[in-house]
């Protein structure tokens, strides 16, 4: 139902992934099916995923996040996580979680920085 | 101001999981809370909320504004009648999970919050009450 509300659009190789507000544990789910489907498809080399809507972020959401990472890491991509507000940073250390091994930065067009960064450094040698 | 607070929302399926945290949301804004208060009790209330959820497959959450002589706080109460804990003390160690999850709901709730009390009754059910006190007043 809310599961529409998750958006995935192509960036030029890049996919930007943009979290709903209070997403339901449905469209949480729904989130790693969606973005490996959509890498497979459009050959994306890596993901941003967008949490700027988020306004709070339980261990359940938490979880998938680290393990949509790990799985587009598997395919080949990279995952870079944005939009984590101060609160939900507070709160997410405060109980404990982590995110993994998901790089982190602080505005989208960081995020599309690091992602271009990251390619080049593979690349090059 | 604690009228129109909901007096119980009944956990029945994981988008009452929603419900619950709208609500808390609310309940902790008119309450004057600041946003990462605001934002650590919701995420307590869904750690817990999704603890029925899970284990107990139903249950209820209620909603209290507690009006101290010198404080103003906000609790609630989450309630099942599922299986019950049988080691609050291990479901309370950060890590310990017997449902592949992280293990990380019940301490971190505790963290989150001022104050946490679990009664659990094997076979009877869970009841767990959590507080948080507005700070700055
Ligand atoms: N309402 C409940 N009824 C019965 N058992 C419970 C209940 N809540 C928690 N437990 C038990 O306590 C354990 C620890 O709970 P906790 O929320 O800390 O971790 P988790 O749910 O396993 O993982 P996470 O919350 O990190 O996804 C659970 O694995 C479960 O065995
Ligand atoms: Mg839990």
């Amino acid at each position: 139902m809310s599961e529409e509300r998750l958006s995935i659009i192509k960036v030029r190789d890049i996919l930007m992934v943009t979290m709903p507000a209070d997403p339901d544990d449905a469209t949480v789910s729904a989130l790693q099916e969606r973005v490996l489907l959509a890498m497979e498809r459009s050959t994306a080399r890596g993901v941003v995923l967008d949490v700027s809507a988020v306004d709070s972020l339980d261990s359940f959401f938490a979880r998938m996040i680290a393990e949509t990472t790990r799985m587009v890491g598997l395919m080949g991509g990279r995952t870079v996580l944005t939009g984590i507000r101060p609160s939900v940073a507070i709160t997410l250390t405060q109980l404990g979680l982590t995110l993994g091994k998901t790089r982190t930065a602080l505005s989208v067009d960081r995020a599309f920085e690091i992602l271009r960064d990251g390619s080049q450094q593979v690349q090059k040698p | 101001m604690n009228d129109s607070l909901p007096e119980e929302i009944a956990l029945r399926t994981e988008t009452d999981i929603i419900v619950v945290r709208k609500s808390v949301r609310e309940a902790a804004t008119r309450l004057g809370f600041g946003i990462t208060d605001v934002t650590r009790i919701i995420t307590a209330a869904s750690e817990l909320a999704r603890n029925v959820f899970l284990y107990a497959g139903s249950g209820v959450v209620r909603c209290r504004v507690l009006n101290g002589s010198d404080r103003v706080g906000l609790e609630l109460i989450v309630e099942d009648h599922g299986p019950g804990i049988v080691d609050i003390d291990q479901a309370m160690q950060p890590g310990y999970t017997s449902g592949g999850g992280l293990g990380f709901g019940l301490p971190g709730a505790k963290r989150l919050m001022d104050e946490m009390e679990i009664e659990s009754v094997v076979g009877k059910g869970t009841k767990i009450t959590i507080k948080k006190w507005r700070k700055g007043t």
